[in-house]
């Protein structure tokens, strides 16, 4: 009776700490859910609108030392909405009938963006060690305990509130009013609405602004959780809240609030209920003490997975969006063989004489940088393979180049292999988590691989970072994760002049095999299930298999590259390299570059390793003046800029996937041909060619 | 002698409305057939069973003499069974030629990793030999290097054409060949369609709207109204079948 009792308690207790941070999932799988209700928009963005509103009212309240009232009007009633609408406006307007991967890929982009932006408008740095306040006095100070087994704090109370509010308000909305009938009818088709008489842009800014005061609602009311107050948290919290989203397939409301709320009550009843099978079993500590913050991820990888309703929800298509011409092909594809060839060997030549100066001249910090920037140009060829060739977005790169760090660290560190063979073999792991983790991954297809891969990110992330055998565990928190240099025969690479040029020797050769498989039957294929895949099935191909060919091989080259980097930095640094709001900015900034070629994975290399050192601390600049002494005093520029330059890049993906890189080339080449073209018969080919009946369905390339 | 595509009392039918009832319909090697009916009829669904694109609920598709009822699109593809589509799908980004390239690749199941690794993966002579006489028998040549982008819908559907045949189709399933294209162009579509058909001898089933496209072109028909079978037989005998007539137009004394 007593332990019935006492279990009572324990369970009442856990369903009552579960309940308040389950409101805060809760509130922004409304606004998730709304946004991807109304506009289409699977909103990776979100976390950036929330940060974006928590980190206002910080530095109203605490900096400005303004009163709650007027902070928290300003942070989340007037920011919050003109950021949806700016956004609204801005970007999401023109993407309206452009495909959902290509709208997801541009949120992530403004996911890395948006919070740099805001910072260096209002001079705002991240907050570490701190707590910040709520939104009611003394939020975190006072209890009040009904029932007599769990105390809930002011700031608790306040966002059960709020987001119990929030959805009998949306509620009501929807079925009420006859803005809440339009947003419903915009998601179908925008301009079929139109036709309709209704003013499809009205509906669809509302509806961002709504959506982005959840967003500021739902930031301030989570911010009093963390002890700091920093972006990636917010972009963590967005994941957790499509967990509680999935579950209601992402259309329903009420489904969204009690997935968010089950979601909370799970995690407190797991850390309540589970067996201390720690003491028996030392091996399970890592599992058992980050089980629950992991739980949200495995919830969703798992439902992605095991629950085919939500893969046969329906991308929304605009019925009308036939209409639309097709995208321009690659500038490959239509300029002559022989300017190819030409800018190819000018390219070679180049890159060539740059690496001569650097070898010969470059002090050690450039040498470090330039070195820096081939390896991560190795590393994003990876995402030229699963993006570029496949079409598919993955968010997991980084976990993949972790295991090539971590594989080098854990066999050349603890066990004396030799370095550059743990490295062979970190890739060859990588190669074969890629290739499992395919499987169930690729069949969703379109945002839902994404999401699915960014689930086992943040799994990765959360337990088996820190489980010893894979990255280190408690001993590599105190003394680091230590990488040696290779040495093969006379050469030792801890010269980094010799590393240099064994990270160039690595990227040419990937760069090469690159090229083959772009050429050659596998890239064939995958451009093929690309253009489309009923078409492509019914020649023979098995896309399954081809996928998961592009899956291993893409994660070869990341743990490749993800080992060499660890080698040249002389240690893992998983945090700041390969955690997977950092790895987000790798694909942002290779899409936003050119994910097909891989010019465009060297080009966003450089960009990642030399772009702040050469372009925003004037360095180029100075260079060109012949003196540091006469660099303006514009410089140096905020590093953040790097972030919203490429992040913003991302937003022309959608009508040019092929990358801001390759659409200048094009563009360029065009002007080139229109000048030069003398001989009469130079287009003969296009002749009794009817351009004027383009053939329909050409659709977006990356779906 | 057994047909070539054996259909055997296939039934569908989708949370409860029953798409396909019960149908028995077969195809003899070299044979052209047409299917028909009005919208809704269930010329689709059982083009997607016999594709694979969907499963029957019951019954058994035989093609050459196998059981293929459970197999995937892509492996009754290989055993000879393609197709084209009503709204067209070709691969973007890619010319015409590359379109068959890929296609005659897939059908030889020589696309190792390894091999595009050391260079061998690029189209070899006599590959592109096999692609031009096919582009040739079609009248695609002269565009052979377009991308695909730059055709009218008429040549596109003929690489569809193309493509499904360097595959070596032994039976080619022609999802509603002329939607789309003007009175002009589906005669042409015939006429190379008639030829390529005389020259390769592969079986052809039709889904056609078009009356006069499918008395030209098929010898034998199958006509289906709500999942059912309600006439079959030579085509110039199904196409003034009262039943028929009725099916399309309505009953008699509406339209009157």
């Amino acid at each position: 009776m007593i332990v019935a009792a006492a279990l009572g308690s324990d369970l009442l207790r856990a369903v009552l700490q579960g309940a308040p941070p389950g409101a805060v999932y809760a509130l922004v799988a409304l606004g998730f859910v709304l946004t991807y209700k109304t506009s289409g928009v699977f909103n990776l963005a979100f976390g950036a609108q929330a940060y974006i509103s928590a980190a206002m009212y910080y530095k109203a309240h605490s900096d400005w030392k303004w009163p709650i009232v007027p902070a928290l009007a300003l942070s989340v009633f007037v920011l919050a909405p003109a950021l949806g609408l700016v956004l609204e406006r801005l970007v999401f307007r023109h993407l309206r009938t452009a495909s959902s991967v290509a709208k997801l890929v541009v949120t992530l982009g403004l996911s890395v963006a948006l919070p740099s932006i805001f910072e260096l408008i209002i001079g705002f740095e991240g907050v570490a060690g701190r707590t910040p306040d709520g939104i009611v006095p003394r939020g975190a100070g006072v209890f009040y305990d009904p029932f007599g087994v769990y105390p809930f704090s002011r700031n608790e109370l306040m966002s059960m509130g709020v987001a119990l509010l929030a959805m009998v308000g949306l509620a009501a909305l929807f079925r009420f009013t006859s803005i809440g009938l339009q947003m419903r009818a915009v998601v179908e088709s925008p301009r079929m609405t139109e036709l309709n008489g209704i003013n499809a842009d009205r509906v669809s800014a509302f509806s961002w602004a709504l959506s982005s005061l959840f967003a500021g609602l739902a930031g301030v009311l989570i911010a009093p959780r963390f002890n700091t107050l920093a972006a990636p948290d917010f972009f963590n919290l967005v994941v957790v809240a499509i967990a509680a989203a999935v579950l209601g397939r992402l259309v329903s409301l009420p489904r969204a609030l009690v997935g968010g709320l089950g979601l909370g009550v799970l995690i407190a009843l797991l850390g309540t209920f589970l067996p201390r099978w720690s003491k028996t079993h030392t091996w399970l500590r890592p599992f058992q003490e980050n089980l629950t913050p992991s739980v949200p991820f495995v919830v969703l990888f798992g439902v992605l997975v095991l629950w085919p309703a939500i893969r046969r929800t329906r991308e929304v298509v605009d019925p009308l969006s036939g209409v639309d011409p097709p995208p321009p092909s690659l500038a490959a594809a239509t300029r002559s063989a022989a300017l190819t060839r030409a800018t190819r060997l000018f390219g070679v030549v180049a890159l060539a004489t740059i690496g001569i100066v650097v070898y010969a001249r470059a002090d050690a910090s450039w040498m470090f940088l330039v070195t820096q920037a081939v390896i991560m140009s190795t590393i994003y060829l990876s995402v030229t393979v699963i993006t570029g060739l496949a079409g598919q977005i993955s968010l997991c790169q980084g976990t993949f180049a972790a295991i090539g760090g971590f594989t080098v660290f854990q066999l050349a560190d603890r066990h004396g292999m030799s370095v550059l063979v743990a490295a062979v073999i970190g890739a060859v792991i990588a190669s074969g988590v890629g290739a499992v983790l395919s499987l169930p991954v690729l069949r969703l297809g379109g945002i839902w691989t994404a999401v699915a891969t960014l689930a086992f990110a943040y799994f990765f992330d959360a337990v088996l970072v820190k489980i010893s055998w894979i990255g280190g565990g408690n001993t590599s928190i105190l003394q680091g994760t230590r990488v040696p240099r290779p040495v093969i025969g006379p050469w030792d690479f801890a010269d980094d002049r010799a590393l240099l040029v064994l990270a160039v020797i690595v990227f040419v050769l990937v760069a090469i095999a690159v090229i083959q498989i772009r050429d050659g039957t596998v890239g064939r294929t995958l451009r093929a299930i690309r253009g489309s895949e009923v078409a492509a099935e019914a020649i023979g191909i098995s896309p399954a298999r081809a996928r998961v060919t592009a899956f291993a091989v893409s994660a070869f080259i990341a743990g490749l590259g993800g080992a060499l980097l660890s080698i040249q930095q002389r240690n893992v640094n998983y945090g700041s390299n390969f955690s997977p709001f950092a790895a987000l900015f790798w694909l942002v900034l290779v899409v936003s570059l050119g994910a097909r070629t891989v010019e465009g994975a060297a080009q966003a290399g450089a960009s990642f390793a030399l772009f702040d050192m050469l372009v925003l601390r004037g360095s180029l600049l100075g260079w060109i003046l012949r003196s540091s002494k006469r660099i303006p005093g514009v410089f140096p520029i905020s590093a953040k800029w790097r972030f919203v330059l490429f992040g913003l890049g991302t937003i022309q993906f959608a009508r040019h996937p092929e990358g801001l890189v390759e659409y200048s080339k094009r563009r360029a080449f065009a002007r080139a041909e229109r000048l030069t073209r003398t001989r009469p018969d130079a287009d003969q080919g296009h002749e009794g060619v009817d351009e004027s009946a383009p053939v329909a369905p050409v659709e977006e390339s990356v779906r | 002698m057994t047909a070539l595509l054996d259909a055997h009392a296939v039934c569908k039918s989708f949370s409860g409305i029953v798409a396909l009832h019960e149908l028995d319909i077969s195809v003899d090697a070299g044979e052209c057939v047409g299917l028909i009916g009005p919208n809704g009829a269930g010329k689709t669904t059982f083009f997607n069973c016999v594709l694979g694109v969907l499963r029957a609920d019951s019954g058994v598709v035989r093609f050459d003499g196998d059981d293929i009822s459970r197999l995937r699109v892509h492996e009754r593809a290989r055993r000879g069974v393609g197709r084209t589509f009503q709204r067209i799908e070709l691969f973007a980004e890619s010319t015409v030629r590359e379109h068959l390239l890929i296609a005659e690749r897939t059908r030889r199941g020589d696309g190792r990793l390894w091999k595009d690794l050391i260079g061998r993966g690029r189209p070899r002579p006599e590959e592109v030999a096999r692609c031009d006489e096919v582009l040739d028998l079609l009248g695609l040549l002269r565009i052979a290097d377009e991308p695909i982008e730059h055709l009218s819908l008429g040549q596109g559907r003929l690489v569809e054409v193309g493509r499904a045949l360097m595959t070596d189709p032994k039976l080619l399933l022609l999802d509603e060949p002329t939607s789309g294209l003007d009175r002009q162009e589906t005669a042409d579509l015939a006429a190379t369609l008639r030829e390529v058909q005389a020259t390769k001898g592969f079986a052809i089933l039709l889904v056609e709207h078009d009356v006069e496209f499918v008395a030209g072109f098929t010898t034998r028909c199958y006509v289906l109204d709500f999942g059912s079978m309600i006439a079959s037989g030579p085509t110039a005998d199904v196409l003034h079948d009262p039943a028929v007539r009725e099916a399309y137009l309505g009953a008699p004394g509406v339209h009157q």
